[in-house]
């Protein structure tokens, strides 16, 4: 049955859907907690800008992510806690080369206009995905898989159909990379790899992500979209696992002003939105039940441009790294439970175990001490004071930061700083063409893993601003991918960042929020933030 | 009167033509560009997306391919951020939202602007006179950036009365906010235009001798000096009729009304080229068109001007 009559379908629909309001009537307590449900199903919250895109293979941002992992389902997904559960893919297996991934697809997946939900969808969106022709800003991230051909069909040296990617039948999909790849499951949660129908969007071509067009696998379905306003999603009856669902509803608000959010939460137009900046001591005092703050894996840093003297002496970097207090930094300035970084990758990354950084344990006066004597070690003093410049984008946060690390080296070491702020996308450029000494950097993992960070350091990343070379680290890259377990040289590579300092780590970010008490089921320990609509529900109040 | 519109129609359109030049340029020359961000794309696929939207072309060839896509097909292009909008998709969806509240604040600001600026007047360096310019004022030195968070703060978190943003198709409770933030940022200079306008009438020889013939004073007010005082009121409302109907940034974010005032400032950060010079035309034609009326509308009130 590849496709169901009209007519046939949409008594499927009706039926299916006039069961579930039946079932979820009727179904007053949550099935495992025993919790009384609201009569209403309807979660709202904030989107703080309008996605660029909500096409799983074009979206970029983590708004556009949010809707794409209710309106999808990729091979792979995640429960609460971040840890992987099967999507469409029931279970999978490596050859033993570690090179080849064969998944099987569960026979009961349906697109929402009643198709199947094959192998033969995948082949088509990991090729979509690495096409020219779309040009997703996201086609990297299936080079980062080293998925076999992918880089040459990037390029378009080699037809889509080269990747390696084949349907063996309709329920087996295989997949071929490069080399190894310990944590390639990990990163198929990502929207990139989830299926898209083809049929549809060639049928609508770009407006096929508009309400009304857009045909998904996921546990729910676009209903309403209007442009920077708000985006709906109601549950979809031909979802596989429509029974566990419980939500009925989702309604993204686009609000753009965090403060505005905060007001209409309060007015009780929102069930979620983010913790104002600088406000989350006092919403917690206030509201300690609604206000949560949890690690993210994102960290902030300086990086130094090490092709400038003097910050191609590692004594300079050193000694700054070691005169900043990051505690003042993530107490005084922050204030939302944000981590002191030593490192580069954040404490809450998977299977990731923080290294003994010398740093770290150092007492104050000891940093400062040792600071002073590198600074005066590479010549600089009172009687001849480093002078330097701090670039970052225009933001009171940033701006706050910079000003006490700027106090921190004047007042410790005597460094002379200026601060130059610049608009965002100006600052971006200014800091890829390398004319800078100082700037801000942050950064997020794509996916679950320490190498999303550690990356950057490589020599020839796209990332590397710091025009950071050291080939050690180049090696325990490659190869850490193969092995089972990497830690080893990811310590490694944390120490050699520690002791060269081509970077400052500052602090690890946290994920602030307000959530009305009677929302439950949000995954507060998913580092990388990601929920689903599909295991939350709302509890009588 | 006829040759004089199709005279000013036909200069509009090599002005428009020199605004999509020199705006092409401008934005061009500014760093950065619309797919740089913190994760830097790698150079393949930064290529790739280059070639999509024709980025890798000369800008001169960039410039004729974008002119000749708006003259043959009136399409002013995809937007580079929103993936899957065109900019006339973009301005479909948001144009119809501050036009009305654009409109019902045009309509606010110039009925509450004129007709306080005419009390200010009438009743010149007393009580009324004060009150008018001190309402009128106070609404100025209270830009909307401040005024919508107040009244939210008062309509939506205290009183409850009014739902703190959305548009929901234009419902008339969500339409109240942005139209007061919006009318009261325009009102001070409707009102003192007119004040001052008003008096210089009311000094003048017509309406001396209109007293001296025995008029009633309504009758002077509202059939012989009305008409002329309102010529340099006319002015400042065909521009800011433009402004209003272009809607705000500031109501656009604070308000989730999804118009496209936001677009002037967020297309300009994100370098969404297609985007700003969709607007850039869009505020530039409106502009060359009510100019247009305001001169028109001139002739029809003061019978003196011919064209």
């Amino acid at each position: 049955m590849k496709s169901l009559s009209s007519l046939k379908l949409h008594f499927l629909v009706c039926l299916m859907g006039a069961i579930a309001c039946l079932s979820s009537a009727s179904a007053a307590t949550h099935p495992v907690s025993g919790e009384k449900l609201a009569a209403e199903q309807v979660f709202t919250y904030r989107m703080a800008a309008e996605p660029p895109s909500i096409d799983p293979q074009l979206v970029e941002d983590v708004e556009g992510s949010a809707v794409a992992r209710d309106l999808f389902e990729g091979l792979l997904t995640q429960k609460a806690d971040g840890s992987l559960a099967p999507g469409v893919a029931e279970r999978w297996e490596l050859n033993p080369a570690k090179t080849i991934y064969t998944f099987h697809l569960r026979k009961n997946a349906r697109w929402s206009n009643g198709d199947a939900v094959t192998a033969h969808d995948f082949v088509y969106a990991w090729r979509r995905a690495v096409d020219p022709k779309l040009a997703s800003p996201y086609a990297g991230y299936l080079e980062l898989t080293t998925l076999k051909n992918v880089g040459a069909v990037i390029r378009g040296e080699r037809p889509t159909s080269a990747l390696g990617v084949t349907a063996i039948d309709d329920y087996t999909l295989q997949a071929e990379l490069d080399a190894p790849l310990a944590y390639f499951p990990t990163m198929l949660v990502h929207a990139t790899t989830m299926p898209t129908p083809r049929r549809v969007i060639e049928q609508h071509g770009d407006n096929w992500t508009r309400a009304g067009n857009l045909v998904g696998n996921g546990a729910y379905l676009l209903t309403e979209h209007v442009l920077n306003e708000r985006m709906v999603r109601v549950r979809n009856p031909l979802y596989w696992n429509n029974q566990q669902t419980i939500l009925d509803k989702v309604i993204g608000l686009i609000i753009n002003d965090e403060s505005q959010a905060y007001n209409r939460y309060q007015a009780n137009e929102l069930d979620k939105t983010e913790v104002p900046t600088g406000q989350f001591r006092r919403l917690q005092k206030e509201r300690p039940l609604e206000t949560f703050s949890s690690p993210r894996l994102c960290s902030y840093y300086y990086m130094f441009n090490l092709n400038k003297a003097p910050f191609d002496d590692q004594r300079v970097r050193q000694a700054l790294s070691y005169a900043i207090d990051r505690d003042i930094i993530t107490n005084n300035i922050l204030g939302a439970g944000q981590i002191p970084a030593y490192t580069f990758t954040p404490g809450s990354t998977a299977n990731f175990s923080v290294p003994d950084v010398a740093l770290a344990s150092m007492s104050r006066n000891d940093r400062i001490k040792t600071a002073s004597a590198l600074l005066a070690e590479a010549g600089y003093g009172p009687s001849r004071p480093l002078k330097t410049t701090i670039f970052y984008n225009t933001s009171e946060g940033h701006k706050k930061i910079a000003i006490a690390i700027s106090q921190m080296w004047k007042q410790r070491l005597g460094v002379q700083v200026t601060l130059q702020n610049q608009e965002w996308k100006t600052f971006l450029s200014t800091r890829g063409s390398g004319d800078f000494e100082i700037a801000r950097g942050a950064w997020c993992g794509d996916y679950n893993e320490a190498s999303t960070f550690l990356d950057l350091m490589r020599s020839g990343s796209d990332q590397n601003d710091m025009r950071y070379k050291n080939e050690r680290i180049d090696q325990l890259l490659a190869e850490a991918r193969t092995l089972a377990d990497p830690n080893p040289n990811y310590t490694e590579i944390e120490n050699i960042i520690a002791a060269e300092a081509p970077i400052i780590p500052i602090y690890h970010y946290t994920g602030v929020m307000l959530l009305k008490p009677y929302v439950k089921g949000w995954p507060h320990q998913n580092v990388e933030a990601n929920w689903y609509a599909r295991e939350m529900y709302i509890t009588e109040h | 009167m006829l040759s004089f519109i199709l005279r000013r129609l036909a200069i509009a359109i090599p002005t428009i033509l020199l605004i999509i030049i020199l705006s092409f340029v401008l934005m061009h020359s500014a760093p950065g560009g619309p797919f740089s961000g913190e994760r830097s794309l790698p150079p393949e696929v930064l290529a790739n997306i280059e070639q999509k939207y024709g980025l890798d072309k000369p800008l001169y060839q960039q410039i004729f391919v974008y002119v000749s896509g708006i003259v043959t097909e009136f399409d002013f292009g995809p937007s580079f951020k929103y993936k899957n909008q065109s900019v006339n998709d973009l301005i479909a969806s948001g144009f119809p939202v501050t036009l009305v509240y654009g409109f019902w604040s045009f309509v606010c600001a110039s009925l509450i602007g004129i007709s306080l600026g005419v009390i200010a007047a009438l009743k010149h360096n007393s009580w009324p006179d004060y009150a008018a310019t001190g309402t009128a004022i106070l609404g100025s030195v209270l830009p909307n950036f401040v005024m919508a968070p107040l009244l939210v703060l008062l309509f939506t978190v205290y009183l409850n009365w009014l739902p703190g943003g959305g548009w929901e198709g234009g419902q008339i409770q969500f339409i109240i906010m942005p139209v007061i933030a919006l009318a009261t940022s325009y009102l001070a200079g409707i009102t003192r235009i007119t004040r001052s306008s008003m008096l210089e009438v009311l000094g003048s020889n017509f309406i001396r001798t209109a007293r001296a013939k025995g008029l009633p004073p309504h009758h002077i007010i509202l059939r012989h000096a009305l008409k002329p005082a309102l010529l340099p009121v006319l002015t400042s409302l065909g521009l800011s009729f433009v402004g209003m109907i272009t809607g705000s940034v500031v109501i656009d974010q604070y308000f989730s009304t999804g118009g496209i005032g936001q677009h002037f400032v967020n297309a300009a950060l994100n370098r969404d080229y297609s985007v700003i010079m969709g607007v850039t035309i869009l505020v530039g034609s409106l502009t060359i068109l009510f100019n247009l009326l305001v001169e028109i509308l001139y002739a029809w009130i003061d019978p003196r001007i011919r064209y």
